[in-house]
């Protein structure tokens, strides 16, 4: 069949920031080329607890002529994670994906707008890297807000660095770059990016999102990416469900997982 | 490997538990659909349900709750939109429906009979993610037993009960509906339960409760299944936490000429094929000619 569960192994596993970690996985090289936006489904064979399968987006991918190396980037929340931060090189994961949709893309927009918080930069980073490497040729295209609570939480700048030029860092406390939401910061920008010229693409925490989606108040195109506890991935088991606005604007619950993860923030019911 | 379940024919008696497969197209990309004994659906109602606000889901150990609360498309919109992909194999199609009252039920049975391609009617008489109907009808033998009697008059096909656990006696509702008509039933649905988060004092689920499945249920569905087995003659179609063909065999041990997977179709997509294959190399290591000859022999 098309699809399949993949054993991998894992390569590196290092503590990037405190809690934050950065996973590489080798793959066979069937796996195939995922778009911004998917992500996988990661679990240990065999384990019971914890039970379900992780979602994480997908940090980075690359592909050598004999495997493919995938990246997930995250951070220490709970039973599941903890115990994929312990895993040491060498590990062997059960992984299954691509998975989900990705980011549309408008080549016709000029500016490129990116707003991450926390380790929303994730699926962000892969977006940025896309864009480079496709539809923004100049510099000036693209810019990424970048926020967090603190110096120590402010992850991937690095990776991030080598894709996009234009980055603004905001932190809660001030510690690194603006002292301020990064909401905010875009807020005060907004003026220099014109609706019709414009597209927003944002991942991060549901406070977050949700005062954007004030701040945007419609007029923009604008796609963010959510997250809902996950047990199948593929759509099967309706239990990854958001509310958001369906065809005829009637609410309907929508898989994560199948519909998105990535959706339109106009459509977003805020329960 | 073959079994016949009350009339319905099936190659193998490997089947996919009610809302854990979808509607079968979910998962073709991973599982060849031919290769399955049965697929049942996800629960289907007479108008399109929108299910519970989420979070829906909560992992425990060895297991997860659920309260998705049937959110289905309908009954006429599976016939177009999802019965034509089905009917392309060759996999007995099994139809779960739920009601609000007797008269729904009767009515999505009918619907479903008159349509090419749905090879046998799975009856939710005990649904807990729902507030009106559900589990009031799987709960009390006079209900469940008119349920049945309701959905026998509206089909030829054959007509399987799925009983809840949630119950002091389910041996006392399996001999209601076997009397009141039933030509199988299956068991267990998942169990009440529900998952507190200590840091905020609020349940993890919106819903407050939700169903139990996934391996920490297998032994209260082992039991359960036995009960019934010594109280009817009617085929029984086990269900709960089976993950391994090894699982799978010992609910036919207890009583049970099939089996459905549910939730270990979450954690491995490939779960039913696995099992039956393990099924099949027992059966042939073992000499053991058709699974017939394993179902009900527990020594005791
Ligand atoms: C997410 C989810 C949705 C379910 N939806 C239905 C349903 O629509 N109708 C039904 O009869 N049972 C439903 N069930 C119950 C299963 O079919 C099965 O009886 C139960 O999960 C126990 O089996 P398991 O431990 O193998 O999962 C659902 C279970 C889960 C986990
Ligand atoms: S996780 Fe099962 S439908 Fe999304």
């Amino acid at each position: 069949m098309a699809k399949d569960i993949y054993i991998g192994e894992v390569s590196a596993n290092e503590e990037i920031q405190i809690d934050c970690f950065l996973m590489k996985v080798k793959l066979p090289g069937n796996f195939a080329e995922p778009l911004p936006g998917q992500f996988a489904m990661i679990r240990i064979a065999g384990l019971h607890d914890p039970f379900l399968s992780r979602p994480i987006s997908i940090y980075s991918f690359s592909r050598s002529k004999s495997h493919c190396t995938l990246g997930l980037l995250y951070r220490v929340v709970g039973k599941g994670t903890q115990i994929l931060a312990g895993l040491i090189k060498g590990s062997q994961v059960e992984i299954s994906g691509p998975l989900g949709g990705s980011y549309a893309i408008d080549e016709n927009k000029k500016n490129m707008v990116l707003i991450a918080g926390g380790i929303g930069v994730a699926p962000l980073s892969l977006l940025a890297q896309y864009l480079c490497q496709t539809v923004c040729h100049d510099a000036e295209s693209m810019t990424f807000y970048l926020g967090a609570q603190t110096a120590d939480a402010v992850v991937g700048l690095d990776h991030l660095r080598q894709y996009c030029y234009k980055i603004i860092i905001c932190t809660d406390d001030g510690t690194l770059g603006e002292k301020s939401l990064v909401t905010a910061a875009f807020q005060k920008d907004i003026k220099k990016y014109k609706p019709a010229e414009t597209a927003i693409y944002a991942c991060g925490p549901k406070p977050m999102i949700r005062s954007l989606s004030t701040i945007l108040d419609g007029k923009y195109f604008c796609q963010v990416s959510l997250e809902e506890r996950m047990a199948c991935g593929v759509g099967a088991c309706v239990g990854c469900a958001v509310a958001v606005k369906d065809e005829q604007g009637r609410k309907a619950y929508k898989r994560v997982c199948a519909d998105g993860p990535v959706f339109d923030l106009q459509k977003v019911i805020w329960e | 490997m073959r079994v016949n379940i009350a009339g319905l024919k099936m190659k193998n008696p490997v089947m996919t538990a009610s809302g854990t497969f979808g509607y079968g197209e979910e998962y073709a990309d991973y599982v060849d659909l031919n290769w399955l004994g049965g697929l049942v659906v996800k629960g289907l109602s007479l108008k399109p349900r929108l299910g519970n606000p989420p979070p829906r889901i909560m992992e425990t150990s060895s297991g997860m709750l659920n309260a998705v609360g049937l959110q289905n498309i309908g009954v006429d919109a599976f016939i177009k939109e999802k019965l034509p992909f089905l009917s392309q194999y060759h996999v007995a199609v099994i139809a779960n429906i739920y009601g609000e009252s007797y008269s729904e039920y009767a009515q999505v049975a009918r619907k479903l009979s008159r349509a090419q391609g749905v090879h046998a009617l799975e009856v939710n008489i005990s649904c807990p993610n729902v507030k009106k109907g559900g589990l009031s009808f799987g709960s009390d033998p006079k209900a469940a037993a008119e349920v049945t009697r309701r959905v026998k008059a509206e089909t030829n096909l054959p007509v399987i009960v799925k009983l809840t656990p949630n119950v002091t006696d389910i041996a006392a509702i399996a001999q209601a509906v076997e009397e009141a008509g039933a030509d199988a039933v299956s068991l267990i649905n998942t169990l009440t339960g529900m998952s507190i988060d200590l840091k905020t004092g609020t349940p993890h689920l919106k819903n407050i409760t939700g169903g139990l499945s996934g391996p920490a249920i297998k032994p209260v569905a082992l039991r359960m299944v036995w009960q019934v087995a010594q109280k009817v003659t009617i085929p029984i179609i086990g269900i709960g936490g089976i993950m391994t063909a090894e699982d799978a065999l010992e609910f036919m041990v207890a009583g049970a000429g099939a089996v459905q997977i549910g939730t270990a179709n979450f954690i491995n997509p490939c779960a039913t094929i696995e099992i039956i294959d393990g099924i099949w190399h027992y059966l042939h290591d073992h000499k053991i000619k058709s699974i017939k000859d394993i179902v009900g022999t527990l020594r005791t």
